[in-house]
């Protein structure tokens, strides 16, 4: 479970997120919703520990980032807005690296990574040297590596952002399948129907701040549209239908 | 040591060893490239010098008629006389001939009287290494005859030659056979520390600016590790990197040395078991100092590029000693052997110079470059632990 209170951060004049409040529980996908530039990266890097808040807190599983840092992240699994591989390694390698920065053992490693091969469909490119990969092969081994020591709780950012429609429905069935064992996912995103397909929860976030939050349905109810892109622009524009 | 650490360092020496270019331009160009040329190269200068001053002098003469004593005694010496006829200047010009040598009409009749005779050289002063050798014999061939025959003149008029001679220079050069070596071998200190910065450069590079070129870095700084460790870790894999180019460095000098022309140039540079050993002691201590410095470099670039240039410019910090020390000659004090890359420059020539280095020197120079170099390798994990690390573009 993510818990986050009135979270804020600026750089330099601009203030990027201005108390942001919410809480994801285990077994849900949350969605974080939001235009480019509304806050949603910043957020998710303030929850992930790798900027400090400037002021409120955040709690994952009860564990607050800024105290304890290394515990935090070995309860996240993050997929972030770059996911870079080394390219003179294979993608089992990559995902090997970061299972021992967990400090899993080899069997461990070994026997997450083959069920996470499986889940996620590698099996033709695993032990391949990852130059040269496709957008989606890539995001595949960011995610088992973000994901090796089976982490409670799931972050990611954008993550079917560039991919192309079977890789993202993969991507979905897999994220669905980990709802499943209980644990909590939340992920950003500015694609409506993506949003629409896979989160129990949506929060709306705009300018820094939650704007609105709730199921798909209780938001198109909340401002009387019958699809969620309308019923975004009128949340950010305060109903108006334009900035 | 920390497991952690242990892996970013394994793998940052995997990943960076299946660089080809990485272990081509650090260990190859660095441990091989270098000792060989210095080889190629000496023995081409060595060799083209000899070949000159021993080959059979030919000269090309105009006017042979006009002198008949003259080329008798050139003959004598052992000199292969062939007329010449033509423009002189162009010939020298044209390269045809390396020097012309012209007798006028008017020698015979000058010489006869007594008034000194004119003999023309046609040479390029500017022209490199050999011609300058035939340039030299030629003129003291002209000088040899000059004063036979003077002498000779002077003891028909019942004067001692050796009234001439009001003054004797008797040489005496102090500089044994070792320190002539010195000379020629000043350049090794900066061959070794430059083969220390090239190779720890490319994984400096690599594991700093790389990591933020290639997008892995926020991916990797979510693992639950802290960010000294993984600074640590990355910092041994390029101290090791520098470490294994320098011992290469100094092993394939070694094995260089036979084919060295030093015999020739009466020298003889020791590099046995025990000063291979004093320069492994010395030289190992700077890697940490170059391995920060360069990371610290590195960790202000944001792409490979970038990086590549600024830490290209480092090489030239520890030229500037050994340049200095070429051309000024300093007395050794304590101080000198405590600063990194000046101590390096002075213990190293005076193992060539055959001295024995006092072991305070070395203790001097061990503590000195630890400590810069532990001190550079804080400023590096404390710039790694800043926020905006991720944001410094």
């Amino acid at each position: 479970m993510i818990e986050v209170k009135t979270i804020s951060k600026s750089f330099g004049e601009v203030q990027a997120v201005k108390g942001v409040t919410f809480c994801a529980p285990d077994s849900q996908v949350t969605a974080l919703l939001g235009a480019n530039g509304a806050g949603k990266t910043t957020s998710l890097r303030m929850i992930y520990s790798l900027i400090t808040p400037q002021s409120g807190q955040v709690l994952i599983d009860g564990i607050d980032p800024c105290k304890e840092p290394e515990k935090a992240r070995s309860l996240l699994g993050v997929l972030p807005d770059t996911r870079g591989l080394y390219k003179r390694l294979t993608a089992r390698e990559n995902i090997e690296y970061f299972g021992k920065l967990h400090g899993m053992s080899d069997e461990k490693i070994k026997s997450r990574t083959a069920s996470l091969v499986a889940d996620l469909r590698m099996e033709d490119f695993i032990d391949r040297k990852t130059d040269g990969f496709s957008q989606g092969q890539r995001v595949k081994v960011a995610i088992a590596r973000a994901l090796v020591h089976d982490p409670q709780n799931i972050i990611l950012d954008e993550p079917t952002n560039g991919l192309d429609v079977m890789s993202t429905r993969g991507v979905r069935a897999f994220l669905q399948k980990e709802k499943e064992r209980g644990k909590c996912i939340l992920f950003s995103s500015h694609v409506m129907q993506e949003v629409s397909a896979v989160s129990d929860e949506i929060l709306v976030i705009h300018d820094g701040v939650v704007c609105a939050s709730g199921s798909e349905q209780e938001l198109l109810n909340q401002t009387g549209k019958d699809n969620l892109e309308d019923a975004f622009v009128h949340i950010v524009t305060d109903g108006e239908g334009h900035e | 040591m920390n497991k952690q650490i242990l892996t970013v360092m394994r793998k940052e020496i995997t990943d960076n060893f299946r660089d080809r270019k990485t272990v081509m331009s650090s260990i190859f160009m660095g441990a091989v490239f270098m000792p060989v040329m210095f080889v190629v190269l000496m023995n081409f200068v060595v060799g083209m010098q000899k070949d000159k001053a021993e080959e059979q002098l030919e000269l090309a003469i105009k006017g042979i008629g006009n002198a008949q004593s003259f080329i008798s005694f050139v003959k004598t010496k052992g000199v292969k006389v062939n007329a010449f006829t033509g423009d002189a200047k162009k010939a020298v010009e044209n390269k045809d001939e390396e020097a012309v040598i012209i007798i006028p009409e008017t020698f015979a009749d000058n010489f006869s009287k007594g008034i000194p005779a004119k003999i023309e050289v046609y040479y390029d002063a500017s022209a490199k290494g050999a011609v300058n050798v035939t340039q030299k014999r030629i003129k003291s061939l002209i000088s040899e005859y000059s004063r036979t025959i003077g002498m000779t003149r002077l003891q028909l008029r019942g004067i001692s030659p050796i009234l001439l001679q009001a003054i004797i220079i008797e040489d005496h050069d102090v500089s044994t056979a070792q320190s002539k070596g010195a000379m020629f071998m000043s350049f090794l200190p900066y061959v070794l520390i430059l083969g220390l910065f090239m190779g720890s450069m490319y994984l400096a590079i690599d594991t700093m600016a790389g990591e933020k070129e290639r997008n892995s870095l926020e991916a990797l700084l979510l693992n639950p590790i802290k960010r000294s460790h993984l600074l640590i870790g990355k910092l041994l894999a390029t101290i090791s990197f520098g470490l294994v180019t320098l011992i290469a460095t100094i092993i394939s000098f070694k094995l260089a040395m036979p084919f060295m022309p030093l015999q020739d140039l009466g020298m003889t540079v020791d590099l046995g078991f025990k000063n291979v050993g004093i320069l492994l002691l010395i030289l190992a201590p700077l890697a940490v100092m170059a391995a920060s410095l360069q990371t610290i470099v590195a960790t202000y670039s944001k792409s490979f590029k970038e990086a590549q240039t600024y830490v290209n410019l480092l090489m030239f910090v520890p030229m500037i000693p050994s340049m200095a020390l070429m051309f000024m000659p300093v007395k050794e004090k304590l101080w000198m052997m405590a600063t990194p890359v000046l101590s390096h420059n002075l213990i190293i020539n005076q193992i060539m110079r055959g001295e024995q280095v006092a072991p305070l020197s070395i203790i001097a120079a061990i503590i000195g470059s630890l400590f810069i170099g532990l001190i550079l390798a804080l400023v590096a994990i404390k710039l790694y632990n800043r926020e905006s690390l991720l944001f410094s573009d």
